[in-house]
């Protein structure tokens, strides 16, 4: 506790690699899978470098969010975690990495939860696999007070962006970008068959789409044949035995991968052979998968259509001008909670004090008082009352002064903390203001001063 | 009065080619609405204008290289409006208007006027055998169109450039059945003209069957329909399909164009 006030705040970051810039070869060697995710979190948080860590994997983005003491160390660390997870040299992804720290790291977490930074501005998936994210590191223990806040803010950021703006209304889902695909192949899909291979929550998404847009028959396959069961129950679609899929694979005429496969699950002969069987009908492969589920080179035949993430990015394209105006309004909800959040973050090194001053002077006033009342047995209770009154009033006027004083400084700490992030040139223009305030005394002082730390007998 | 609505038709098809390219680009409903209205002008008047030339001379006006032209283009452009009328598929429109308009625009630059047909052509036969042959030609102007959509289209898929542009083209499938129905519906009528010509050719001349250039590539390429039908039945379809109906259209137009140049009952000036 001690060591931790008497160090200077602990710093925000978020480093990794998402779709903007990193192929999705590159981001397919980055995903953790869910049973390797704990074991690397374990390994990524300590008690040193990163007091708190999670890190949040779909197949658009691998990152690692951490509170640090040492930015610098702590980038070091990271980027040598994920070389080593991954079994990856750090110059073939280093390349690829950013880097956002304190503001810009709380901004980061919220945009991404707010599907501000995703694929298809909007979709909703995101916020989901950041819960999931935050429930796995929440429930290895990697989690602290500042990093629990800070994912929890951003899920209610998600939520007041989606129900104050009309992103998400404009904004279509990968799933529901690649079905706007299908109606510029397809005719209409009332008369056409599905076949979802996989039951992964894009493909489920996706299911769901298909089912609002009244596609015709919907197959699911998976390799679990219960989870393929389940999700056929939710929508109303027909299972194929994993061993049949390739028996029922001319049926299809929209083919989705959303399986966590590490091989290609659909390849030319397969496919093939079911042109063969459907006479040359057209076939929409939308592989939703990372790593990818179908052979890229299936695009290479007539009449199949194969769109992987990465290809998905350019229907969302069609849709930016008119969701920009949306995203404005968006991005200033982010920057109103960043700044909400950042008063509270840059509060909290003082905030113990402040709570610890509270208790031990409550601690004294209510021991004081009860003395007090013990020799004054027979006193009316209006007078007991009054004597508890005035009691706290002294502790309350007492304590004012140095409350203000913490507080204040709080947030000259806070002011002083954005100004050197926006422009550290500036060094000088705020040593001079804060040097008429008087003195910095340190939270840590304050605790000397007051004897906060000592054990009570 | 014929070459007053030649003008109108010529004026109506470049509004509605200038029309359809704008609805390429724009969203705007209103050019939506005028664009086709523009092209049915433009087809009225110039059947108007067919049928002008046609009450003068007293038979229907496909008698010599410019007639012809000017009646295919005609058909053309109404076959578009059909289609059109029936399938969510605007850019046939984008294709058929400047179409009519060249083809037009040929037809006014080199008018002509009407010369008489030999007794022996006029006969009823004639506006049945021309009317099945040029239907067939227009409705295979349409297969034609819907393919090269159909590869614009297929390419821009394949290469994942989808733009707004691609999402205004209708679908593939869309596009390939009416590649199918148009295919069907050229051949009969191809067929059509065809066997008229033959039982005409019997009455006025006692044979069916002459060996001259046109007939002879008339044949081909009513085989090579006859082919592309048989293979896409079988399976051929999509870009494939696309692909040959543009090759046998350009055979169409090769044949069509081409033998004008040749001697012969068809060619140039009948006679």
């Amino acid at each position: 506790m001690e060591a931790n006030l008497a160090n200077p705040a602990t710093s925000l970051m978020v480093v990794g690699l998402n779709h903007h810039a990193t192929p999705v070869e590159l981001r397919e060697q980055f995903a953790f899978s869910d049973e390797t995710l704990d074991g690397a979190l374990s390994r990524l948080v300590d008690s040193e470098t990163i007091r708190e860590g999670a890190i949040l994997s779909t197949c658009n983005r691998v990152e690692v969010v951490a509170r640090t003491p040492n930015l610098d160390a702590a980038n070091e660390k990271i980027r040598n975690f994920l070389a080593a997870e991954q079994q990856v040299t750090r110059s073939r992804f280093e390349g690829y990495l950013y880097t956002h720290v304190n503001r810009d790291a709380v901004r980061h977490l919220f945009r991404v939860a707010s599907s501000l930074d995703s694929l298809v501005v909007g979709e909703p998936q995101i916020l989901g696999q950041m819960k999931d994210a935050y429930a796995a590191s929440s429930s290895l223990g990697t989690l602290g007070t500042v990093l629990h806040r800070c994912f929890h803010k951003s899920f209610s950021v998600a939520k007041r962006v989606r129900t104050e703006t009309a992103i998400a209304a404009k904004a279509v889902s990968v799933s529901s970008a690649a079905i706007d695909l299908a109606c510029t192949i397809f005719d209409r899909l009332e008369d056409k068959t599905a076949m979802v291979i996989g039951v992964g929550e894009m493909g489920e998404q996706a299911v769901r789409h298909l089912r609002g847009r009244g596609v015709g028959t919907i197959l699911v396959t998976n390799r679990t044949f219960r989870r393929a069961v389940e999700l056929a129950r939710t929508c109303n679609g027909t299972v194929v035995p994993f061993d049949q899929l390739e028996k029922h694979l001319h049926l299809a005429d929209v083919v989705i991968g959303s399986a966590g496969s590490p091989h290609y699950v659909l390849h030319s002969g397969m496919i093939e052979d079911a042109l063969r069987e459907r006479k040359r009908s057209p076939m929409f492969l939308i592989d939703l998968g990372v790593p990818r589920n179908f052979d890229p080179r299936l695009n290479g035949l007539d009449n199949v259509f194969l769109y992987d993430i990465d290809d998905l990015e350019q229907v969302v394209e069609d849709n930016k001008g008119e969701r920009q105006l949306e995203a404005v309004k968006a991005e200033a909800i982010v920057a109103e909670e960043v700044e909400s959040f950042w008063r509270w973050f840059s509060n909290l090194e003082v905030t113990p004090t402040i709570v610890a001053l509270r208790e031990q002077a409550e601690l004294v006033r209510q021991r004081e008082v009860e003395k007090t009342l013990a020799t004054l047995k027979d006193l009316p209770p209006q007078a007991k009352e009054a004597v508890e009154a005035l009691s706290r009033s002294i502790t309350n006027k007492l304590l004012h002064p140095p409350l203000a004083y913490l507080k204040r400084r709080n947030r000259q700490a806070r002011t002083e903390l954005g100004r050197t992030e926006r422009a550290p040139a500036q060094q000088n223009g705020h040593t001079e203001q804060t040097e008429q305030e008087g003195e910095i005394v340190s939270a840590y002082t304050f605790r000397q001063i007051f004897g906060l730390d000592e054990d009570e007998d | 009065m014929e070459v007053w609505l030649l003008t109108v038709t010529l004026l109506f098809y470049l509004l509605s080619t200038a029309g359809f390219a704008f609805a390429l680009v724009s969203a705007r409903p209103i050019v939506r609405v005028l664009a086709p209205s523009f092209l049915l002008i433009a087809f009225v008047c110039h059947a108007g204008a067919i049928a002008v030339r046609s009450f003068a001379i007293g038979y229907i006006a496909v008698t010599n290289v410019y007639e012809a032209i000017s009646f295919f283009a005609c058909l053309t452009a109404g076959m578009g409006l059909l289609v059109q009328s029936r399938l969510p598929v605007s850019i046939l429109g984008a294709i058929v208007s400047p179409l009519g308009f060249i083809l037009t625009l040929g037809v006014y630059v080199f008018y002509t006027q009407a010369r008489a047909l030999p007794p022996a052509l006029q006969s009823a036969w004639l506006p049945i055998h021309v009317t099945a042959a040029f239907l067939g030609y227009a409705v295979f102007v349409v297969a034609f169109s819907a393919s090269l959509v159909y590869i614009v289209q297929e390419k821009q898929l394949k290469l994942k450039r989808a733009s707004s542009f691609l999402r205004r083209l209708p679908s593939l499938e869309t596009l390939d059945n009416l590649n199918y129905h148009s295919l069907a519906w050229g051949f009969l009528l191809l067929t059509l003209g065809l066997l008229s010509g033959a039982v005409w050719a019997e009455y006025a001349w006692g044979q069916f069957w002459i060996w001259e250039p046109r007939l002879v590539l008339s044949v081909l390429t009513w085989v090579l329909y006859a082919l592309l039908l048989h293979y896409r039945s079988v399976g051929w379809r999509g870009r494939r399909a696309a692909t040959l109906t543009i090759v046998c259209f350009a055979i169409l137009i090769v044949s069509f164009v081409g033998i004008q140049f040749f001697p012969g009952r068809h060619g140039g000036e009948f006679g």
